[in-house]
Protein backbone atom coordinates (compact mmCIF):
# COMPACT_ATOMS: atom_id res chain seq x y z
CA UNK A 1 0.00 0.00 0.00
CA UNK A 2 2.46 2.71 1.16
CA UNK A 3 4.97 1.57 -2.10
CA UNK A 4 1.98 1.56 -3.96
CA UNK A 5 1.77 5.26 -3.01
CA UNK A 6 5.22 5.98 -3.06
CA UNK A 7 5.21 4.76 -6.85
CA UNK A 8 2.64 7.45 -7.47
CA UNK A 9 4.62 10.52 -5.76
CA UNK A 10 7.45 9.52 -7.71
CA UNK A 11 5.79 9.25 -10.58
CA UNK A 12 4.04 13.05 -9.85
CA UNK A 13 7.37 14.10 -9.09
CA UNK A 14 8.93 13.01 -11.98
CA UNK A 15 6.51 14.30 -14.82
CA UNK A 16 6.29 18.01 -12.96
CA UNK A 17 10.56 17.18 -13.45
CA UNK A 18 9.92 16.38 -17.31
CA UNK A 19 7.18 19.39 -17.42
CA UNK A 20 9.44 22.14 -15.24
CA UNK A 21 11.87 23.78 -18.20
CA UNK A 22 9.01 24.05 -20.30
CA UNK A 23 7.07 26.04 -17.63
CA UNK A 24 9.79 28.04 -15.83
CA UNK A 25 11.36 31.52 -16.71
CA UNK A 26 14.60 30.75 -18.43
CA UNK A 27 16.26 32.47 -15.32
CA UNK A 28 14.76 29.85 -13.31
CA UNK A 29 15.69 27.35 -15.42
CA UNK A 30 19.46 28.46 -15.22
CA UNK A 31 18.89 28.13 -11.50
CA UNK A 32 17.65 24.49 -12.08
CA UNK A 33 20.35 23.46 -13.67
CA UNK A 34 22.87 24.83 -11.28
CA UNK A 35 21.02 22.71 -8.43
CA UNK A 36 21.62 20.07 -10.72
CA UNK A 37 25.70 20.67 -10.80
CA UNK A 38 25.96 21.57 -7.24
CA UNK A 39 23.94 18.12 -6.22
CA UNK A 40 26.69 16.51 -8.27
CA UNK A 41 29.57 18.09 -6.16
CA UNK A 42 27.29 17.51 -2.96
CA UNK A 43 26.69 13.89 -3.85
CA UNK A 44 30.20 13.29 -3.26
CA UNK A 45 30.44 15.54 -0.02
CA UNK A 46 27.15 13.82 1.07
CA UNK A 47 28.82 10.01 0.99
CA UNK A 48 31.69 11.39 3.10
CA UNK A 49 29.59 13.13 5.58
CA UNK A 50 26.31 10.80 5.47
CA UNK A 51 28.04 7.45 5.43
CA UNK A 52 31.44 7.84 6.84
CA UNK A 53 31.23 10.55 9.18
CA UNK A 54 33.59 12.91 7.12
CA UNK A 55 33.47 16.68 7.15
CA UNK A 56 34.77 18.10 3.34
CA UNK A 57 35.36 21.71 3.89
CA UNK A 58 37.63 21.24 0.30
CA UNK A 59 35.12 20.18 -2.32
CA UNK A 60 35.77 23.12 -4.40
CA UNK A 61 39.18 22.38 -5.29
CA UNK A 62 37.99 18.99 -7.41
CA UNK A 63 34.83 21.06 -8.73
CA UNK A 64 37.48 23.66 -9.82
CA UNK A 65 40.53 20.91 -11.46
CA UNK A 66 37.37 19.90 -13.33
CA UNK A 67 36.67 23.39 -14.53
CA UNK A 68 39.93 24.14 -15.26
CA UNK A 69 40.69 20.72 -16.99
CA UNK A 70 37.56 21.16 -19.48
CA UNK A 71 38.97 24.97 -20.15
CA UNK A 72 42.28 24.46 -20.86
CA UNK A 73 42.36 21.31 -22.91
CA UNK A 74 38.87 22.24 -25.08
CA UNK A 75 40.11 26.22 -25.17
CA UNK A 76 44.19 26.27 -25.16
CA UNK A 77 44.68 22.67 -26.30
CA UNK A 78 41.64 22.99 -28.69
CA UNK A 79 40.81 18.50 -27.99
CA UNK A 80 37.16 17.65 -27.62
CA UNK A 81 35.38 18.15 -24.30
CA UNK A 82 35.44 13.99 -23.36
CA UNK A 83 39.11 14.26 -22.63
CA UNK A 84 38.45 17.66 -20.33
CA UNK A 85 35.74 15.91 -19.00
CA UNK A 86 38.25 12.10 -18.28
CA UNK A 87 41.32 14.25 -17.61
CA UNK A 88 40.00 16.33 -15.30
CA UNK A 89 38.41 13.16 -13.63
CA UNK A 90 41.82 10.90 -13.43
CA UNK A 91 43.38 14.03 -12.09
CA UNK A 92 41.23 14.79 -9.42
CA UNK A 93 41.32 10.92 -8.19
CA UNK A 94 44.95 10.92 -8.32
CA UNK A 95 45.47 14.13 -6.52
CA UNK A 96 42.50 13.19 -3.85
CA UNK A 97 44.65 9.73 -3.37
CA UNK A 98 47.63 11.32 -2.92
CA UNK A 99 45.96 13.76 -0.30
CA UNK A 100 43.82 11.48 0.83
CA UNK A 101 45.86 8.65 2.23
CA UNK A 102 48.24 10.31 4.90
CA UNK A 103 44.78 12.66 6.23
CA UNK A 104 42.63 10.47 6.29
CA UNK A 105 44.17 8.68 9.59
CA UNK A 106 42.88 11.66 10.95
CA UNK A 107 39.22 12.38 12.50
CA UNK A 108 36.84 14.79 13.38
CA UNK A 109 37.49 18.20 13.47
CA UNK A 110 41.53 17.46 12.52
CA UNK A 111 40.33 16.02 9.41
CA UNK A 112 38.00 18.66 8.68
CA UNK A 113 40.25 21.72 8.96
CA UNK A 114 43.01 19.31 6.94
CA UNK A 115 40.13 19.62 3.97
CA UNK A 116 39.53 23.18 4.50
CA UNK A 117 43.25 23.72 3.92
CA UNK A 118 42.72 21.74 0.82
CA UNK A 119 40.10 23.90 -0.45
CA UNK A 120 42.03 27.01 0.86
CA UNK A 121 45.44 26.28 -0.83
CA UNK A 122 42.99 25.29 -3.89
CA UNK A 123 41.89 28.39 -4.29
CA UNK A 124 45.32 30.24 -3.81
CA UNK A 125 46.87 27.90 -6.62
CA UNK A 126 43.96 29.03 -9.05
CA UNK A 127 44.53 32.06 -8.46
CA UNK A 128 48.38 32.19 -8.70
CA UNK A 129 48.74 30.18 -11.69
CA UNK A 130 47.18 32.20 -14.34
CA UNK A 131 49.02 30.55 -17.02
CA UNK A 132 46.76 27.46 -16.83
CA UNK A 133 43.89 29.30 -14.98
CA UNK A 134 43.79 32.98 -16.92
CA UNK A 135 44.13 33.93 -12.90
CA UNK A 136 40.91 36.14 -12.53
CA UNK A 137 40.48 37.51 -16.10
CA UNK A 138 39.61 33.04 -15.74
CA UNK A 139 39.18 31.42 -19.55
CA UNK A 140 36.29 31.82 -21.72
CA UNK A 141 34.89 30.84 -25.07
CA UNK A 142 34.69 27.16 -23.74
CA UNK A 143 32.29 25.29 -26.21
CA UNK A 144 28.80 23.93 -25.43
CA UNK A 145 28.46 20.12 -25.07
CA UNK A 146 27.11 18.35 -27.93
CA UNK A 147 25.40 14.83 -27.32
CA UNK A 148 24.77 12.68 -30.68
CA UNK A 149 25.31 16.16 -32.92
CA UNK A 150 22.56 17.62 -30.53
CA UNK A 151 23.80 20.66 -29.49
CA UNK A 152 23.68 21.16 -25.61
CA UNK A 153 23.24 25.14 -26.03
CA UNK A 154 20.10 26.66 -23.98
CA UNK A 155 19.46 26.25 -20.55
CA UNK A 156 16.25 23.76 -21.09
CA UNK A 157 18.47 21.48 -23.06
CA UNK A 158 21.40 21.24 -20.59
CA UNK A 159 18.43 20.51 -17.76
CA UNK A 160 17.78 17.55 -18.83
CA UNK A 161 21.11 16.92 -19.52
CA UNK A 162 22.68 17.35 -15.98
CA UNK A 163 19.66 16.04 -14.29
CA UNK A 164 20.15 12.91 -15.78
CA UNK A 165 23.93 12.75 -15.13
CA UNK A 166 22.69 13.49 -11.44
CA UNK A 167 20.09 11.06 -10.95
CA UNK A 168 22.51 8.04 -12.53
CA UNK A 169 24.81 9.40 -10.04
CA UNK A 170 22.12 9.41 -6.95
CA UNK A 171 21.51 5.68 -8.17
CA UNK A 172 24.99 4.50 -7.92
CA UNK A 173 25.50 5.93 -4.78
CA UNK A 174 22.28 4.39 -3.56
CA UNK A 175 23.81 0.81 -4.98
CA UNK A 176 26.88 1.61 -2.74
CA UNK A 177 25.21 2.57 0.36
CA UNK A 178 23.05 -0.25 0.12
CA UNK A 179 25.96 -2.76 -0.32
CA UNK A 180 28.80 -4.48 1.24
CA UNK A 181 30.52 -0.96 1.18
CA UNK A 182 27.85 0.98 1.94
CA UNK A 183 27.20 -1.49 5.26
CA UNK A 184 31.14 -1.24 6.20
CA UNK A 185 31.24 2.43 6.07
CA UNK A 186 28.17 2.67 8.31
CA UNK A 187 29.38 0.55 10.38
CA UNK A 188 32.46 2.23 10.85
CA UNK A 189 30.94 5.84 11.63
CA UNK A 190 28.95 4.06 14.05
CA UNK A 191 31.12 2.03 15.93
CA UNK A 192 35.34 1.66 14.56
CA UNK A 193 36.50 -0.23 16.96
CA UNK A 194 33.74 -3.33 16.28
CA UNK A 195 34.12 -2.41 12.72
CA UNK A 196 37.84 -2.70 12.93
CA UNK A 197 37.52 -5.82 14.77
CA UNK A 198 35.05 -7.63 11.61
CA UNK A 199 37.70 -6.98 9.22
CA UNK A 200 37.12 -3.88 7.87
CA UNK A 201 39.80 -1.68 6.42
CA UNK A 202 38.81 1.18 7.60
CA UNK A 203 41.59 3.53 5.66
CA UNK A 204 41.47 1.89 2.68
CA UNK A 205 37.88 2.26 2.34
CA UNK A 206 37.79 6.39 3.25
CA UNK A 207 40.57 6.63 0.94
CA UNK A 208 37.56 5.36 -1.70
CA UNK A 209 35.44 7.20 -0.66
CA UNK A 210 37.48 10.26 -0.72
CA UNK A 211 38.82 9.70 -4.17
CA UNK A 212 35.47 8.91 -5.85
CA UNK A 213 33.51 12.41 -3.79
CA UNK A 214 36.15 14.31 -5.66
CA UNK A 215 35.69 12.50 -8.71
CA UNK A 216 32.41 13.38 -8.66
CA UNK A 217 33.26 17.19 -7.59
CA UNK A 218 35.36 17.29 -11.25
CA UNK A 219 32.34 15.81 -13.29
CA UNK A 220 30.45 18.59 -11.58
CA UNK A 221 33.20 21.49 -12.57
CA UNK A 222 33.62 20.21 -16.07
CA UNK A 223 29.98 20.23 -16.89
CA UNK A 224 29.76 23.88 -15.29
CA UNK A 225 32.76 24.88 -17.36
CA UNK A 226 30.46 23.77 -20.21
CA UNK A 227 27.21 25.39 -19.22
CA UNK A 228 28.88 28.52 -18.34
CA UNK A 229 31.24 28.84 -21.21
CA UNK A 230 33.23 31.16 -19.27
CA UNK A 231 35.59 30.22 -15.77
CA UNK A 232 37.56 32.09 -13.22
CA UNK A 233 38.44 32.06 -9.89
CA UNK A 234 35.43 33.52 -8.11
CA UNK A 235 33.78 29.93 -8.64
CA UNK A 236 36.11 27.58 -6.78
CA UNK A 237 36.77 29.60 -3.38
CA UNK A 238 36.07 27.89 0.20
CA UNK A 239 32.91 29.76 0.42
CA UNK A 240 31.57 26.99 -2.69
CA UNK A 241 32.95 24.19 -0.86
CA UNK A 242 30.42 25.54 1.96
CA UNK A 243 27.65 25.39 -0.18
CA UNK A 244 28.62 21.88 -1.28
CA UNK A 245 28.88 21.17 2.17
CA UNK A 246 25.24 22.29 3.25
CA UNK A 247 23.93 20.12 0.76
CA UNK A 248 24.05 17.50 2.58
CA UNK A 249 23.96 18.95 6.15
CA UNK A 250 20.32 20.29 4.77
CA UNK A 251 18.75 17.19 3.12
CA UNK A 252 20.04 15.15 6.18
CA UNK A 253 23.42 13.35 5.28
CA UNK A 254 22.24 9.53 5.84
CA UNK A 255 20.14 9.87 2.52
CA UNK A 256 21.57 10.11 -0.92
CA UNK A 257 18.21 11.17 -2.19
CA UNK A 258 18.35 13.89 0.00
CA UNK A 259 20.79 15.28 -1.86
CA UNK A 260 18.49 16.34 -4.84
CA UNK A 261 16.32 18.50 -1.54
CA UNK A 262 19.45 19.72 -0.37
CA UNK A 263 20.80 21.09 -3.83
CA UNK A 264 17.10 22.37 -4.75
CA UNK A 265 17.50 24.35 -1.11
CA UNK A 266 20.96 25.59 -1.72
CA UNK A 267 19.94 26.60 -5.41
CA UNK A 268 16.77 28.12 -4.78
CA UNK A 269 16.65 29.44 -1.39
CA UNK A 270 19.13 32.74 -2.08
CA UNK A 271 17.62 33.36 -5.40
CA UNK A 272 13.17 33.41 -3.93
CA UNK A 273 15.05 35.28 -1.35
CA UNK A 274 16.61 37.68 -3.25
CA UNK A 275 13.55 39.80 -4.34
CA UNK A 276 13.51 40.63 -0.61
CA UNK A 277 16.59 43.55 -1.14
CA UNK A 278 19.75 43.20 0.90
CA UNK A 279 18.53 41.37 4.10
CA UNK A 280 18.40 38.04 1.78
CA UNK A 281 21.60 37.25 2.69
CA UNK A 282 20.45 37.29 6.10
CA UNK A 283 17.47 35.31 5.64
CA UNK A 284 19.58 32.60 3.64
CA UNK A 285 21.27 32.53 7.05
CA UNK A 286 18.71 32.23 9.03
CA UNK A 287 16.80 29.96 7.19
CA UNK A 288 19.82 27.70 7.44
CA UNK A 289 20.32 27.89 10.99
CA UNK A 290 16.46 27.20 11.62
CA UNK A 291 16.69 24.02 9.15
CA UNK A 292 20.12 22.63 11.12
CA UNK A 293 18.79 23.22 14.81
CA UNK A 294 15.10 22.40 14.09
CA UNK A 295 15.97 19.23 11.75
CA UNK A 296 18.37 17.48 13.66
CA UNK A 297 17.66 14.71 10.92
CA UNK A 298 17.26 17.32 7.66
CA UNK A 299 13.94 17.79 5.65
CA UNK A 300 14.25 14.59 4.50
CA UNK A 301 13.30 13.30 8.14
CA UNK A 302 10.87 16.14 8.15
CA UNK A 303 7.69 13.70 7.66
CA UNK A 304 9.14 11.69 10.44
CA UNK A 305 9.16 14.30 12.63
CA UNK A 306 6.30 15.55 11.88
CA UNK A 307 4.48 11.82 12.16
CA UNK A 308 6.02 11.70 16.06
CA UNK A 309 4.55 14.74 16.86
CA UNK A 310 0.87 14.61 15.80
CA UNK A 311 0.55 11.22 14.64
CA UNK A 312 -0.97 8.34 16.89
CA UNK B 1 55.17 -26.80 27.68
CA UNK B 2 51.28 -25.40 28.20
CA UNK B 3 50.20 -25.09 31.23
CA UNK B 4 46.78 -26.04 30.50
CA UNK B 5 45.46 -29.26 30.72
CA UNK B 6 45.21 -30.87 27.21
CA UNK B 7 42.13 -32.86 27.46
CA UNK B 8 41.48 -36.04 25.10
CA UNK B 9 38.59 -34.32 23.28
CA UNK B 10 41.18 -32.39 21.00
CA UNK B 11 44.52 -31.68 21.40
CA UNK B 12 45.02 -28.85 18.52
CA UNK B 13 45.42 -25.29 20.19
CA UNK B 14 43.33 -22.62 18.30
CA UNK B 15 44.50 -20.12 21.09
CA UNK B 16 48.40 -20.61 22.62
CA UNK B 17 49.83 -17.28 24.50
CA UNK B 18 53.47 -18.20 25.58
CA UNK B 19 55.96 -16.39 27.41
CA UNK B 20 53.85 -12.72 26.91
CA UNK B 21 55.21 -9.94 29.53
CA UNK B 22 54.26 -6.20 28.68
CA UNK B 23 54.93 -3.35 30.85
CA UNK B 24 53.09 0.48 30.79
CA UNK B 25 56.82 2.54 31.59
CA UNK B 26 57.83 1.27 34.98
CA UNK B 27 55.16 -0.56 35.65
CA UNK B 28 54.77 -4.28 35.00
CA UNK B 29 51.22 -5.54 34.26
CA UNK B 30 52.31 -9.02 32.68
CA UNK B 31 55.02 -11.43 33.44
CA UNK B 32 55.50 -14.83 30.91
CA UNK B 33 51.85 -15.45 30.92
CA UNK B 34 51.08 -18.71 29.38
CA UNK B 35 47.26 -19.69 28.15
CA UNK B 36 46.05 -21.81 25.72
CA UNK B 37 42.77 -22.27 24.41
CA UNK B 38 42.35 -26.03 22.65
CA UNK B 39 39.66 -26.18 19.74
CA UNK B 40 36.02 -25.91 20.76
CA UNK B 41 36.24 -25.25 24.68
CA UNK B 42 35.38 -22.71 26.41
CA UNK B 43 38.11 -21.01 28.44
CA UNK B 44 37.96 -18.37 31.29
CA UNK B 45 40.05 -16.00 32.08
CA UNK B 46 39.81 -13.58 35.91
CA UNK B 47 41.46 -11.91 38.55
CA UNK B 48 41.10 -9.28 40.32
CA UNK B 49 41.08 -5.35 38.82
CA UNK B 50 44.33 -4.31 38.08
CA UNK B 51 45.64 -7.72 37.14
CA UNK B 52 46.14 -7.42 33.66
CA UNK B 53 43.26 -9.43 32.37
CA UNK B 54 41.94 -6.34 30.37
CA UNK B 55 45.89 -5.87 29.15
CA UNK B 56 46.21 -9.59 28.33
CA UNK B 57 42.65 -9.14 26.17
CA UNK B 58 43.91 -6.54 24.27
CA UNK B 59 47.46 -8.13 23.41
CA UNK B 60 45.14 -11.61 22.34
CA UNK B 61 42.80 -9.04 20.13
CA UNK B 62 45.53 -6.97 18.26
CA UNK B 63 44.61 -3.54 20.33
CA UNK B 64 47.98 -3.78 22.16
CA UNK B 65 51.47 -5.29 20.99
CA UNK B 66 53.39 -7.26 23.56
CA UNK B 67 56.92 -6.32 24.40
CA UNK B 68 57.65 -9.96 24.33
CA UNK B 69 56.43 -13.71 23.64
CA UNK B 70 54.13 -14.92 21.39
CA UNK B 71 50.16 -15.35 20.43
CA UNK B 72 49.65 -18.17 18.29
CA UNK B 73 46.17 -18.34 16.46
CA UNK B 74 45.76 -22.18 14.69
CA UNK B 75 49.65 -22.57 15.28
CA UNK B 76 50.87 -18.67 13.62
CA UNK B 77 51.69 -16.05 15.63
CA UNK B 78 50.04 -13.12 15.35
CA UNK B 79 51.73 -10.93 18.31
CA UNK B 80 52.20 -8.26 15.78
CA UNK B 81 49.35 -8.60 13.15
CA UNK B 82 46.43 -6.12 12.97
CA UNK B 83 43.17 -6.36 14.26
CA UNK B 84 41.59 -6.09 10.61
CA UNK B 85 44.31 -9.74 9.85
CA UNK B 86 43.30 -10.88 13.04
CA UNK B 87 40.04 -10.96 12.01
CA UNK B 88 40.50 -12.53 8.28
CA UNK B 89 42.27 -14.82 10.33
CA UNK B 90 38.82 -16.38 12.44
CA UNK B 91 39.49 -14.00 15.45
CA UNK B 92 36.90 -12.11 16.94
CA UNK B 93 36.02 -9.97 19.98
CA UNK B 94 33.18 -8.29 21.60
CA UNK B 95 33.21 -5.13 23.95
CA UNK B 96 32.65 -4.69 27.84
CA UNK B 97 29.81 -2.58 26.39
CA UNK B 98 28.15 -4.00 23.08
CA UNK B 99 29.20 -2.22 20.52
CA UNK B 100 26.75 -2.35 18.15
CA UNK B 101 26.33 0.00 14.97
CA UNK B 102 23.47 2.14 16.23
CA UNK B 103 21.88 4.03 13.15
CA UNK B 104 22.12 0.51 11.30
CA UNK B 105 19.22 -1.76 11.44
CA UNK B 106 19.81 -5.10 13.32
CA UNK B 107 19.68 -7.33 10.47
CA UNK B 108 22.21 -4.95 9.05
CA UNK B 109 24.42 -5.13 12.28
CA UNK B 110 24.17 -9.01 11.63
CA UNK B 111 24.84 -8.53 8.03
CA UNK B 112 28.06 -7.20 9.06
CA UNK B 113 29.13 -10.14 10.43
CA UNK B 114 29.87 -11.31 6.70
CA UNK B 115 32.20 -8.37 5.83
CA UNK B 116 35.48 -11.20 6.40
CA UNK B 117 33.44 -14.18 4.00
CA UNK B 118 32.09 -11.64 1.40
CA UNK B 119 34.23 -9.18 -1.35
CA UNK B 120 32.27 -7.21 -3.49
CA UNK B 121 33.96 -4.14 -4.13
CA UNK B 122 33.20 -0.31 -4.37
CA UNK B 123 32.85 -0.63 -8.19
CA UNK B 124 31.04 -3.78 -8.52
CA UNK B 125 28.38 -2.40 -5.96
CA UNK B 126 28.48 0.61 -7.95
CA UNK B 127 27.17 -0.94 -11.17
CA UNK B 128 25.13 -2.99 -8.93
CA UNK B 129 26.72 -6.43 -10.73
CA UNK B 130 25.28 -9.63 -10.60
CA UNK B 131 28.09 -11.04 -8.61
CA UNK B 132 27.78 -7.96 -5.85
CA UNK B 133 23.81 -8.48 -6.02
CA UNK B 134 24.05 -12.13 -5.63
CA UNK B 135 26.85 -12.02 -2.30
CA UNK B 136 24.34 -9.11 -1.15
CA UNK B 137 21.10 -11.30 -1.22
CA UNK B 138 22.73 -14.57 -0.50
CA UNK B 139 24.47 -12.22 3.20
CA UNK B 140 20.77 -11.12 3.73
CA UNK B 141 19.25 -14.30 3.74
CA UNK B 142 21.67 -15.96 6.10
CA UNK B 143 21.48 -13.00 8.53
CA UNK B 144 17.96 -13.31 8.23
CA UNK B 145 18.01 -16.61 9.38
CA UNK B 146 20.56 -16.22 12.20
CA UNK B 147 18.22 -13.19 13.62
CA UNK B 148 15.63 -15.54 13.73
CA UNK B 149 18.02 -18.34 15.62
CA UNK B 150 18.85 -15.92 17.81
CA UNK B 151 15.15 -14.75 18.28
CA UNK B 152 15.36 -11.28 17.06
CA UNK B 153 13.53 -11.71 13.34
CA UNK B 154 11.04 -9.12 14.67
CA UNK B 155 13.60 -6.43 15.55
CA UNK B 156 15.51 -6.97 11.93
CA UNK B 157 13.87 -3.44 10.53
CA UNK B 158 14.80 -1.79 14.02
CA UNK B 159 17.93 0.77 14.74
CA UNK B 160 20.02 -1.18 17.14
CA UNK B 161 20.81 2.11 19.04
CA UNK B 162 17.25 1.85 20.02
CA UNK B 163 17.59 -1.35 21.68
CA UNK B 164 17.94 -2.03 25.34
CA UNK B 165 21.15 -3.31 26.83
CA UNK B 166 20.57 -6.62 27.44
CA UNK B 167 19.34 -7.01 23.30
CA UNK B 168 22.09 -4.89 22.07
CA UNK B 169 24.17 -8.09 23.30
CA UNK B 170 22.30 -10.56 21.72
CA UNK B 171 21.97 -8.21 18.72
CA UNK B 172 26.48 -8.34 18.79
CA UNK B 173 25.96 -12.16 19.30
CA UNK B 174 24.00 -12.86 16.83
CA UNK B 175 26.66 -10.63 14.71
CA UNK B 176 29.77 -12.65 15.95
CA UNK B 177 27.71 -16.07 15.01
CA UNK B 178 27.42 -14.95 11.59
CA UNK B 179 31.63 -14.17 11.61
CA UNK B 180 31.47 -17.30 12.05
CA UNK B 181 34.99 -17.24 14.19
CA UNK B 182 37.51 -19.83 14.81
CA UNK B 183 38.33 -18.24 18.03
CA UNK B 184 35.73 -15.62 19.85
CA UNK B 185 36.79 -13.31 22.67
CA UNK B 186 34.13 -12.35 25.36
CA UNK B 187 34.97 -9.30 27.09
CA UNK B 188 32.88 -9.37 30.43
CA UNK B 189 29.53 -10.46 28.38
CA UNK B 190 27.32 -10.56 31.51
CA UNK B 191 28.23 -6.87 32.44
CA UNK B 192 24.92 -4.88 32.34
CA UNK B 193 22.83 -8.00 32.18
CA UNK B 194 19.86 -9.20 34.21
CA UNK B 195 20.02 -12.86 35.59
CA UNK B 196 17.66 -14.66 32.72
CA UNK B 197 19.65 -12.97 30.31
CA UNK B 198 22.76 -14.19 31.81
CA UNK B 199 21.70 -17.58 31.79
CA UNK B 200 20.88 -16.78 27.86
CA UNK B 201 23.74 -15.52 27.66
CA UNK B 202 25.68 -19.14 28.75
CA UNK B 203 22.99 -21.07 26.37
CA UNK B 204 24.89 -19.34 23.74
CA UNK B 205 28.55 -19.23 24.46
CA UNK B 206 27.77 -22.98 24.70
CA UNK B 207 26.09 -22.91 21.35
CA UNK B 208 29.07 -21.70 19.98
CA UNK B 209 31.58 -23.96 21.50
CA UNK B 210 29.10 -26.87 20.17
CA UNK B 211 29.64 -25.48 16.45
CA UNK B 212 33.48 -25.50 16.82
CA UNK B 213 33.99 -22.10 17.68
CA UNK B 214 36.90 -21.98 20.80
CA UNK B 215 35.93 -19.31 23.29
CA UNK B 216 37.85 -17.36 25.37
CA UNK B 217 36.13 -15.63 28.34
CA UNK B 218 37.10 -12.84 30.48
CA UNK B 219 35.02 -12.04 33.27
CA UNK B 220 35.11 -11.64 36.75
CA UNK B 221 31.59 -12.67 37.03
CA UNK B 222 32.25 -16.32 38.82
CA UNK B 223 28.89 -17.23 38.13
CA UNK B 224 29.00 -17.30 34.74
CA UNK B 225 32.52 -18.99 34.99
CA UNK B 226 30.41 -22.12 35.49
CA UNK B 227 30.51 -22.23 31.35
CA UNK B 228 34.12 -23.30 31.17
CA UNK B 229 35.90 -25.94 30.94
CA UNK B 230 39.31 -24.81 31.72
CA UNK B 231 39.64 -21.27 33.70
CA UNK B 232 42.46 -19.48 34.44
CA UNK B 233 43.39 -17.28 37.44
CA UNK B 234 45.91 -14.03 36.69
CA UNK B 235 47.09 -12.12 40.08
CA UNK B 236 49.18 -9.24 39.39
CA UNK B 237 50.19 -10.31 35.88
CA UNK B 238 50.62 -13.71 36.32
CA UNK B 239 48.41 -16.67 35.90
CA UNK B 240 48.77 -18.22 39.60
CA UNK B 241 46.12 -21.54 38.80
CA UNK B 242 44.71 -22.90 35.85
CA UNK B 243 41.73 -25.94 35.76
CA UNK B 244 37.65 -26.66 36.07
CA UNK B 245 36.46 -23.81 38.01
CA UNK B 246 35.73 -26.68 40.37
CA UNK B 247 39.27 -27.13 41.37
CA UNK B 248 39.84 -23.46 40.97
CA UNK B 249 37.54 -22.47 43.87
CA UNK B 250 38.91 -24.99 46.32
CA UNK B 251 42.32 -24.18 45.42
CA UNK B 252 43.92 -22.04 48.56
CA UNK B 253 46.30 -19.52 46.52
CA UNK B 254 43.58 -18.94 44.60
CA UNK B 255 40.83 -18.27 47.59
CA UNK B 256 43.52 -15.93 49.72
CA UNK B 257 44.31 -14.01 46.43
CA UNK B 258 41.10 -13.30 44.93
CA UNK B 259 38.17 -15.24 46.02
CA UNK B 260 38.79 -14.35 50.27
CA UNK B 261 39.00 -10.78 48.89
CA UNK B 262 36.40 -10.28 46.71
Amino acid sequence: MAFARNKLLIAAVAVVALLLPLLLQRHYVDVMVFAGLYGIAGLGVALLLGQCGIVSLGQAFFYGIGAYSSAYLCVTLGLSPIFGIVVGAALSALIAFIIGWPILRLTGFFLALATLAIGMIGGILFYEWDWLTGGTLGIGGIPTLSLFGFELNTPQRYYYFVWAIFLVAIWLSHNLVTGRAGLAMRAMRDAPPAAEALAVDMHALKTKIFVLCAVLGSLAGSLFAHYATYVSVQSFTVERSIIFLLIPVIAGAASVWGTIIGALFVALAPELLSGLGDAHQVLFGLALVLVVTLLPEGIVGLPKLVMKRFGA
Amino acid sequence: MSPAPVTAKSARLVLDVQGVAHRFGGLRVLEDVNIAAPESQIVGLIGPNGSGKTTLFNIITGFIRPRSGTVSVNGRDVAQDSIQQRSRDGLLRTFQTPKVFDHMTVLENVMMGMHAHTSSGVLATMFAMPSARRELASTRASALQTCERFGIAHLAATRAGELPAGLRRVVELARAHQAKPKLLLLDEPSSGLSGPEIDTLRGWIRVFASEGTTVLLVSHDMGLMDVCDVVNVLYFGRVIATGPMAAIRDDQKVRDAYLGAA
